[in-house]
């Protein structure tokens, strides 16, 4: 993880300051930072969406594809996700460095879709056991600057709001054999339900309290923290400890607590965005990255 | 692609452009607040970034560090999502390194590199949307980020791909002119001194038409040139105004 | 009680069309021939390319006598010797340390270059060598003074002065080096309640400011008291406005960040960093600068 180097001396103010509710942006511990999103930048893909979170930069890509379902489910298509920490992001990034992190966020994004109830995953399905869609989320992380997880998951919510599969019709000819027939109108498409997608809170240990939305310096700080994934509703369906500290169950509790509460917030605010954007339609500037 | 006319009777391509005009391009400057230099640039369809890094001390191997004059290392990097098909790996495939290798040699000519002996000056490309020209595109960007993060340069490095069809070079190919399989010629250009940075042919080409197609393939980029500079001079002229005094 | 903002991005408009001054400089691109005469020297930014001077950056070219240089809107802090810097320890080495201070080559604080506990003046011993670490370690943040620079353009700092040493607690900031604007200090004790330590190499520390100038420690013991809540709003208040004025683009120095920090006050904190918030403050700070100026 691209990480400072801090003294001692400003650990201890930043400590400090979090025990009083002051954090050294002048944020209060649940506060996030300025967030801006945006949605259809890459126009190669099926959806795709842009999230700038302070200085945290991800861009996410989903691509729609044809594919056979998995042999244990199959009635159902299926997620498969990539995370490609660019170099852009910090040198130590290039070639093979970013692998690490990579894998760190993939593997935590399949258990939180794993469960059935994120996404509808038998609307994806066209012929069961033969045909389905696969949807390629591809998540591209261009700054880094604290607080990693959050922003990949507000953007991959965003792209797959923004995702636009096409409507296909299976025609089946007399020996039984089935064909797919996709259809011609490039805005008859199908898309999906991300109400109950969730969204990850991670919070971090900082002293005696926690803060949502960490930087990079307060990350340096902080000893343990705990990723939570909350839906719309304030339920959680994922949760994870991270860092070498440790927590007592005491703290934990006050923190899904927090967890919940900042959770249903972030997802207010994300639908109000998102509901905004596309009421804009047509009509909306796009900004991308010349603006 | 059968039945598919790269070039009309009436001169016109398949996007509508004449046979020498350059896609429209768009640019910024200063994209990153945490790299030195950062660009991005729009050259049709085909979106790209680019970011700079350093001079900065050697990182790793200080073996590596040359004793006279700065070490210039890039990478070339195409996002999963960029191109149509969906690619399986971002970098480390042949084509990625073969590019690197060539964005490392173009900007070694460019950078005056005998200034910052024992430093390191890092390149990063990355490609977010692929639809042709992508190697010309990340010079057009890398050069951009190079002058943002005030690296000394000998010139501007302007990169534009020329082909033939039908007794016709065409400049600033996309990717279903590259697609068709003609001849493809990539050239990078120093435009003030009309020094060539690299060259780069591919498929058969008849040398009687070798000539035309570089003139075309020169003219485009002299043309890049025009736009780029306008985009760094605007900006200059912006932060020196906001700078004031 | 929590607070999320999330918006849509916004074109940003060129601000400099709304502002009065024009700009008479010759403004220069790469390749760019800035003159054929032969009797100028060249200085940074330029190169000779056959019988003619050439710019070697974007930047405004300067003029000084004979001497023509291009003065680039960002670059990596080139070393002067007499700048104050504040910079950060990466490495410990044998009798020196590596200090980061966003230069193109790591600077050098020797040993013998730094002072000692208590300011006492004697030879430093092979014991003081082994103890390297207890003075400084890495990660700790310094102020110093460049004593010198190294053909290759590595600098060599020293802190033999008391004011210089160790810092303690406080916040950092890093710009880039072309908007510290130089003065004769670059020490200020703001009149809001914090000190400002302005860094020619574009690092910033804002720290409270110390109760009793107390000159025997040199810098070497860190209070690590709390410091109290009023001292920590006005220096994250300082903060944020230095990060607006980065952003905006105007020139770093004590009057601009007080004028910065005073058009603030109505603000919250945390909302100094929204973007129109900062346009606002900037440009009245802009425009108080210029009455002063008369």
């Amino acid at each position: 993880m691209a990480s400072v180097v801090l003294s001692e001396a400003e650990k201890v103010y930043i400590v400090h300051g979090i025990q009083e509710d002051l954090r050294v942006d002048g944020r209060g511990c649940e506060d996030y930072r300025c967030t801006e999103v945006e949605t259809d930048v890459v126009s190669n893909t099926s959806g795709s969406a842009r999230v700038k979170l302070g200085h945290t930069d991800i861009l996410v890509g989903v691509k729609a594809e044809m594919g056979t379902p998995k042999l244990e489910k199959p009635d159902e298509g299926y997620l498969e996700f990539f995370v490609d920490c660019s170099a852009n992001a910090t040198p130590e990034f290039e070639g093979r460095g970013g692998e690490e992190l990579g894998t760190e966020i993939v593997n935590t994004l399949y258990r939180i879709f794993s469960n059935g109830s994120s996404i509808d995953l038998k609307s994806l399905c066209i012929n069961p056991r033969e045909h389905c869609w696969v949807l390629y989320v591809d998540v591209l992380l261009l700054e880094c600057g604290g607080n990693l997880f959050d922003a990949i998951s507000i953007a991959v919510k965003a792209a797959l709001f923004n995702t636009r599969i096409p409507k296909v019709r299976v025609l089946e000819d007399d020996e039984g054999s089935k064909e797919i027939e996709l259809s011609d109108d490039p805005y008859d498409c199908i898309r999906l339900n991300v109400d109950n997608v969730p969204c990850i809170i991670t919070l971090s240990k900082i002293g005696c309290r926690h803060v949502v939305d960490a930087t990079l310096q307060e990350e340096a700080c902080s000893l343990a923290s705990l990723l939570l994934s909350v839906t719309n509703r304030g339920t959680l369906t994922c949760m994870k400890k991270l860092g070498k500290g440790s927590l007592d169950p005491e703290s934990i509790f006050e923190m899904m607590e927090t967890g919940k509460k900042v959770g249903k917030t972030l997802h207010i605010a994300l639908q109000k965005t998102l509901e905004k954007e596309e009421s804009l339609g047509t009509t909306r500037q796009k900004v991308g990255f010349l603006g | 692609m059968a039945g598919l006319e790269l070039l009309s009777d009436e001169g016109y391509r398949v996007d509508g452009r004449r046979a020498g005009e350059l896609r429209k391009v768009r640019a910024r400057m200063g994209v990153f607040a945490q790299a030195d230099g950062s660009a991005y640039i729009e050259q049709g369809n085909t979106k790209v970034l680019a970011v700079v890094y350093g001079p900065h001390e050697m990182r790793g191997s200080r073996s590596k560090a040359l004793h006279d004059r700065a070490l210039v290392n890039c990478q070339y990097s195409m996002a999963t999502f960029s191109t149509g098909e969906r690619k399986r790996r971002p970098h480390g495939d042949r084509k990625s390194s073969e590019m690197t290798l060539h964005l490392k040699q173009t900007f070694e000519a460019a950078i005056l590199t005998q200034l910052y002996p024992r430093s390191q000056i890092d390149i990063y490309v990355q490609v977010l949307q692929a639809d042709g020209g992508n190697y010309c595109a990340s010079v057009n960007a890398a050069t951009l980020a190079t002058i943002d993060a005030g690296i000394p340069m000998r010139d501007y490095v302007c990169a534009s791909s020329a082909g033939f069809i039908e007794d016709t070079p065409l400049a600033d190919l996309n990717y279903v002119e590259e697609a068709a399989g003609g001849p493809q010629v990539a050239l990078a250009l120093l435009p003030k001194s009309d020094q060539i940075a690299l060259l780069e042919m591919n498929s058969r080409l008849h040398e009687d038409h070798l000539d035309q197609v570089i003139e075309a393939a020169i003219k485009a980029c002299k043309d890049i040139y025009t736009v780029l500079d306008q985009v760094v001079r605007e900006h200059v002229h912006e932060v020196t105004t906001l700078l004031g005094e | 009680m929590a607070a999320m903002e999330l918006r849509l991005p916004v074109p940003r408009k060129v601000v400099s069309q709304g502002l009065a001054r024009g700009s008479d400089k010759h403004l220069v691109a790469p390749g760019d021939t800035i003159t054929t005469d032969t009797g100028y020297m060249r200085g940074h930014g330029t190169y000779m390319g056959d019988e003619k001077l050439v710019a070697s950056v974007a930047g405004a070219v300067e003029r000084v006598n004979k001497l023509i240089c291009v003065k680039a809107l960002k670059t990596r802090y080139n070393g002067e010797v007499g700048d104050i810097v504040v910079g950060r320890i990466t490495e410990v080495q044998q009798k020196r340390w590596k200090v980061e201070t966003n230069a193109r080559l790591d600077s050098v604080l020797l040993l013998s270059s730094m002072n000692l506990p208590g300011g006492e003046l004697r030879r430093r011993s092979a014991e003081d060598e082994l103890a390297m670490r207890d003075y400084l370690q890495e990660g700790d943040l310094i102020s110093a003074e460049v004593q010198a620079v190294f053909s290759d353009g590595a600098v060599s700092l020293h802190t033999r002065s008391l004011k210089y040493g160790k810092l303690g607690q406080g916040v950092l900031v890093q710009v880039s080096p072309s908007l510290v604007k130089r003065q004769k200090t670059h020490f200020h004790d703001l009149p809001c309640g914090a000190s400002v330590i302005l860094g020619n190499n574009g690092f910033i520390w804002i720290y409270p400011t110390p109760e009793q100038k107390d000159e025997e420690a040199g810098g070497f013991v860190t209070n690590l008291e709390p410091v109290p809540l009023h001292d920590r709003e006005v220096i994250s208040r300082l903060r944020n406005c230095i990060l607006a004025l980065v952003a905006q683009k105007l020139m770093l120095y004590d009057t601009s960040i007080l004028y910065c920090y005073e058009a603030s006050l109505p603000h919250q904190i945390k909302d100094i960093l929204k973007p129109e918030v900062m346009q606002e403050i900037v440009l009245e700070t802009r425009h108080r600068l210029l009455e002063l100026e008369g």
